[in-house]
């Protein structure tokens, strides 16, 4: 159809500029008038003004200028800055009941009888109970489910439960405590996480035929890629170090609290602050043994989460239980202390870091041995078995990788997954190697990482695929503006900068409960009735991260709405999608995609609509504020409500579902699906420090952070989770560190002896953002949430190298140990007086020049990749001269793939490695 | 046979407490070594006053007594018959949020939430004596709360935002008043 604008031939109407034609009934409002086209927001390729150096979008056309890449208000902030956001304990509910937990106070030892009856005699004690109320076992992985509500034959850790008592009030609950009776058989504890590879007389849990020998080992993890047989021969430069990594825990400040609610139909709610809310469903449906129908999951606002809500919790079954027993609803709130004592956070680990590089300043090779410490379950520690291998695969190519991983079960509260998970630790040792290497190589540490990085669109050594890839940006970025080319090496004595650089995924490329039914990883359902308001139902999980507020903004930019017409129900199981949760910094990527994609078919309608009023063409029809218009002459168009109130024309109301779900991707080796993403995000930060040389005291001063979150949706949100990462890595770095004392006792569950920086050690954190526009994610996005923490420990840790040419291999880096170091040092080059030190100086050797080129020619490829969509594959190896198209295991014989040591590796095994002299029962013969 | 273990403190007695909680006479009966956090949350309706720690590290639990910032978690509340107290429910007039309330929205002070009110009371504490407070003062006026989140950053843009818009004595609207017109007309130029 003819678009020309003086001709007479269109049939329905032109709105008269600054006019409106008619009122509609219940419209009203403010900003009567919309300014349809707003071009600075528009991208180049819709022929608006906004620049883009990535290249365009497939979500391009959805932009209607609204709400995406502005700085935005969280939608649920009004709640919370009045005090009327409801936390777990805020939930009350007439008649209910106070539930105290009942915990071991020993580490290990067998429950020989527990005598309930002068409890339950206790005036205003209503319901009391134990491990044999509920015998399933239950854990967020299905294949390592080995929690029970409360213990059924022993406890495995101080803080274990036995016991619940629901009473009248606390008091009494806690005089109820007491009088419970319980007679142990005391087993003898292990601690050590070294002790836990070996065999035990009572190991902490059964895996039956699945158990490791007689030992403690919950996953051991084996996989070598790559040339290990030159490995040796080309190497000129290593590093070699051996990390000691404290446990921390998340810190949130909300304790855990739960409220569990029968209702008269028989139908359990349960209000719990949870990250994870679809598998507390699942786990309460097993323990229960009632159908998940019967259960509606309550997500109450979270108190900050960071990994540490994502498990199902014995409390929450506890709760259950009890207002089951009682006809009552029960509220079980913990303090401070028993957040610690259920844990869950990064694994205390010891970790061996071998970097080798060769003449050409190549990372030939990374051979990585972790031992981490899960406590008492296996939690998430299947995955962080393989994180701590797999997720420093990148953004490096390199020419071979080693990796020995084991996960330990001991007598302490279990580790579980946290901010970063699994990647931090190694991470750190990573990136303080490099430093390492890049002293002994002499070149800048900032040129060797830019000439070795993968390019976009391209596979891992592991065969992780990974899309765009912004790491050079970065880099580049906290380099000029970091003014680091005056500052490295060459800042007086006491005074550091240092740079690291991280990588994470964003979102899991396999859900945790893989289903064969090809389940969407995330559904959106959508509502709109006459009112024109958009009511969004999702079961993404809000814990503060901006959740809600990032699929408001999706569907508000598709359909042309301000954020105001948009309502968001995310609480409920009984009304949301499921989805699988805030983990895996998995929400922006896939309920924003989700979200777009149940938005677009209401778009489709909504422009139908359009087109049957005014006679214009569907595709000449486009979106814009509240108006649905001809993009050739924006006067011929509707309003939003006329075009709905169209396509509602015998139907009602609009509805629409959209789901999300990874791409196949990934090899196929045993542990392949770990770490696949169907994005990875980058960063890049440079901290400088001061150090008192007298003291060892560290004071973080500055620090850059850049980090590639493919789009920022939300800059204002980014920066938040930008600078609360850095706040979060640099306790874990600086002070952090769960202590546990000699006889196995932890000693610091209160935040007083737990030392999270407060705002005076926080130093000045200038957030950069990097938008390497990701092809898959929403509107180009990936993650901010997670990924930006990794950067913050190596970039301290090489930043007081840099000061006082001393490095640590144990965190967190407190003033003893750098003092302990420093004395050393003094020591060893007979100087009497620290402060007579020689502050670290280098001169770089001629390879600083064969590397810059090798990054400005990198450089021009990595362009040159992200702007052409024909491009070739590109498998990791090819700097070493293998064709780059190929995957290497397929054109060179020497190029291997292993996942089960050969013989010969046992003879002489690494610390975590040696978890495979053991044999699996399975196979043990009998 | 029973066992009883005495429990720490001899049973309190019951007082009258009268004070005034955000503009308003309360009069309760609590128990005479009650903590004020505990009565807040559980006897005064004052839910949005949060227990972080309950013993004075986190200052989840603010509230202002005659104005001045104090830890809930550790203040007996027997000792403050006759006197006033604040908490964020108390902040904004109506519908009309405190200038804080506004600016920890926009500027990111507030992610998870949690530690919001008693960030918001102190700050408010401090900007309603100081509405041109430096970096350094806001620093040392939210010293004792602590924040897992936001990393402080936006916490203290948010304050030095508020401060700008009491000493312009800007007014707030009315979180009431109407929204986008889903109905608008064509405006050229746009
Ligand atoms: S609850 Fe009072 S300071 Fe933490
Ligand atoms: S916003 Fe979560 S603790 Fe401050």
């Amino acid at each position: 159809m003819s678009k020309d604008k003086d001709s007479k031939e269109i049939q329905g109407y032109r709105q008269q500029p600054g006019k409106l034609p008619f009122s509609k009934p219940g419209s009203g409002g403010k900003n009567s008038f919309s300014k349809p086209i707003d071009l600075e927001n528009i991208p180049v390729s819709q022929n608006g003004r906004k620049d883009q150096p990535w290249g365009p979008h497939r979500h391009d056309s959805l932009i209607s200028g609204q709400v995406i890449g502005r700085p935005t208000a969280l939608v649920d902030s009004a709640w919370k800055v009045t005090g009327q956001a409801q936390y777990g304990d805020d939930i009350r509910l007439p008649n209910e009941l106070i539930g105290r937990i009942v915990r071991s106070p020993y580490h290990y030892a067998k429950i020989l009888s527990i005598d309930c009856s002068d409890a339950l005699n206790l005036p205003g004690v209503v319901a009391v109970a134990t491990g044999i109320d509920a015998k399933n076992k239950f854990g967020v992985l299905p294949v390592t489910k080995d929690e029970h509500a409360m213990a059924v034959d022993k406890v495995r850790h101080a803080g274990d439960l036995i016991a619940c008592i629901a009473a009248e009030n606390e008091n009494i609950a806690r005089e109820a405590e007491r009088l419970i009776k319980i007679e142990y058989e005391i087993l003898e504890s292990i601690h050590d996480i070294e002790d836990g590879l070996e065999d035990s007389e009572y190991p902490i849990h059964d895996r039956g035929q699945y158990h490791i020998g007689n030992s403690n080992i919950q996953k051991r993890v084996f996989q070598e890629f790559g040339d290990i047989s030159s490995l040796e021969k080309n190497t000129v430069a290593s590093h070699r170090s051996n990390w000691t990594f404290a446990g921390v825990n998340h810190g949130f400040t909300e304790p855990h609290a739960v409220v569990a609610n029968w209702s008269p139909d028989g139908r359990l709610t349960l209000y719990t602050p949870q990250q994870v809310p679809h598998y507390v469903h699942r786990s309460l449906a097993d323990v229960l043994e009632i159908p998940m129908h019967q259960i509606n999951v309550h997500r109450t606002f979270v108190g900050g989460g960071f990994g540490g809500k994502s498990d199902p919790f014995p409390h929450e079954m506890c709760a259950a239980i009890l207002a089951r027993k009682s006809g009552r609803p029960v509220r079980i709130t913990f303090d401070r202390e028993e957040v610690f004592w259920v844990n869950r956070g990064r694994h205390p680990s010891k970790i061996e870091m071998n970097l080798h590089a060769d003449s050409e300043g190549r990372i030939c090779g990374i051979e990585t041995d972790a031992l981490i410490d899960g406590g008492g379950f296996a939690s998430f520690g299947h995955v962080t078995t393989y994180y701590n291998g797999v997720l420093h695969t990148a953004p490096y190519e390199i020419g071979s990788f080693h990796y020995t991983g084991a996960r330990v079960w001991t007598n302490k509260p279990a580790s579980g997954a946290m901010r970063g998970h699994g990647a931090v630790n190694s991470r750190c040792a990573v990136e303080v190697g490099l430093d390492d290497l890049a002293e002994k190589l002499e070149v800048d540490p900032i040129t060797l990482r830019l000439a070795n990085l993968l390019p976009p669109h391209s596979a891992t050594i592991t065969g992780f695929r990974v899309t765009s890839i912004g790491m050079r940006e970065c880099l580049e970025r906290v380099k000029k503006e970091s003014g680091w080319s005056e500052k490295f090496r060459k800042m007086p004595l006491g005074k550091g900068i240092g740079v690291g650089c991280g990588f994470f995924i964003s979102g899991s490329g396999l859900p945790i409960h893989w289903d064969p039914n090809k389940f969407p990883h995330a559904t959106v359902h959508l509502k709109i009735d006459m009112d024109g308001g958009v009511t969004i139902h999702t079961g993404a999980a809000e814990i503060g991260q901006g959740s809600d507020t990032v699929v408001s903004q999706s569907v508000a930019e598709v359909l042309g709405l301000p954020l105001d017409m948009i309502r968001i129900r995310s609480r409920e199981s009984d009304t949301s999608p499921v989805d699988l949760g805030s983990y895996s910094s998995r929400v922006t990527f896939m309920n924003a995609n989700a979200a777009i994609s149940a938005a677009m078919k209401i778009r489709d309608e909504l422009i139908k609509a359009a087109s049957d009023i005014t006679g214009a063409s569907l595709n000449s029809l486009i979106v814009g504020d509240r108006r649905i218009f001809d993009k050739n002459d924006p006067a011929i168009g509707v309003s939003y409500l006329e075009a709905l109130h169209k396509s509602q024309e015998e139907k009602g109301a609009l509805i629409s579902s959209g789901a999300y779900r990874t791409p196949p991707m990934g090899k196929t080796h045993k542990g392949a699906a770990a770490g696949l993403a169907p994005a990875y995000s980058f960063s890049a930060y440079v901290a400088e420090v001061s150090v008192d040389i007298e003291t060892g005291k560290t004071t973080v001063d500055k620090v850059w952070a850049a980090h590639d979150c493919g789009k920022a949706l939300n800059p204002l949100a980014v920066k938040g989770q930008i600078i609360g990462s850095c706040h979060m890595g640099l306790g874990q770095v600086l002070s952090e560190e769960m202590r546990y004392g000699r006889s196995g006792h932890l000693m610091n569950p209160d935040f007083l002896d737990y030392k999270i920086p407060s705002i005076h050690e926080m130093p000045e954190v200038i957030p950069i953002i990097v938008e390497s526009n990701d092809p898959e994610g929403p509107f180009g996005a990936k993650e901010a949430g997670e990924g930006p923490l990794l950067p913050i420990l190596p970039a301290v840790c090489n930043a007081v190298y840099d000061a006082i040419g001393v490095r640590t291999e144990e965190l967190p880096i407190t003033s003893e140990k750098v003092f302990k170091l420093v004395e050393k040092k003094c020591r060893l080059q007979g100087i009497s007086n620290p402060l007579d030190l020689k502050s670290p100086r280098l001169e770089f050797s001629d390879l600083q020049n064969t590397l810059d080129k090798r990054a400005q020619l990198h450089s021009k490829r990595d362009i040159e990749r992200r702007l052409n969509s024909n491009r070739e594959e590109y498998y990791n190896g090819a700097i070493f001269g293998l064709e780059p198209t190929k995957s290497p295991e397929e054109i060179d014989d020497n190029w291997s793939v292993r996942v089960i040591p050969e013989e010969n590796y046992l003879l002489s095994p690494r610390l975590a490695g040696s978890a495979w002299k053991h044999i699996e029962r399975r196979n043990m013969g009998d | 046979m029973v066992e009883f273990r005495l429990p720490m403190l001899p049973q309190p007695g019951e007082v009258v407490w009268s004070v005034k909680i955000n503009g308003i006479d309360v009069k309760l009966n609590i128990e005479s070594n009650a903590i004020l956090l505990d009565v807040l949350r559980d006897q005064a309706g004052s839910l949005g006053t949060k227990r972080g720690c309950d013993m004075g590290t986190c200052g989840c639990c603010s509230v202002l007594v005659d104005g001045e910032p104090r830890l809930s978690c550790l203040t007996l509340a027997a000792e403050l018959n006759g006197h006033e107290i604040t908490t964020v429910e108390g902040l904004a007039n109506g519908h009309h949020l405190h200038p804080i309330q506004k600016t920890f929205t926009e500027f990111g002070g507030s992610q998870c939430g949690f530690c919001t009110p008693g960030f918001l009371v102190v700050s408010s504490a401090l900007l309603s004596e100081n509405n041109d407070p430096t970096d350094e003062e806001i620093k040392t006026a939210i010293e004792g709360n602590l924040c897992r989140c936001t990393g402080f950053q936006q916490i203290v843009d948010s304050i030095r935002a508020a401060s700008d818009i009491i000493k312009e004595n800007n007014s707030i609207e009315d979180s009431t008043s109407a929204k986008s017109n889903p109905h608008p007309g064509f405006m050229e130029g746009g």
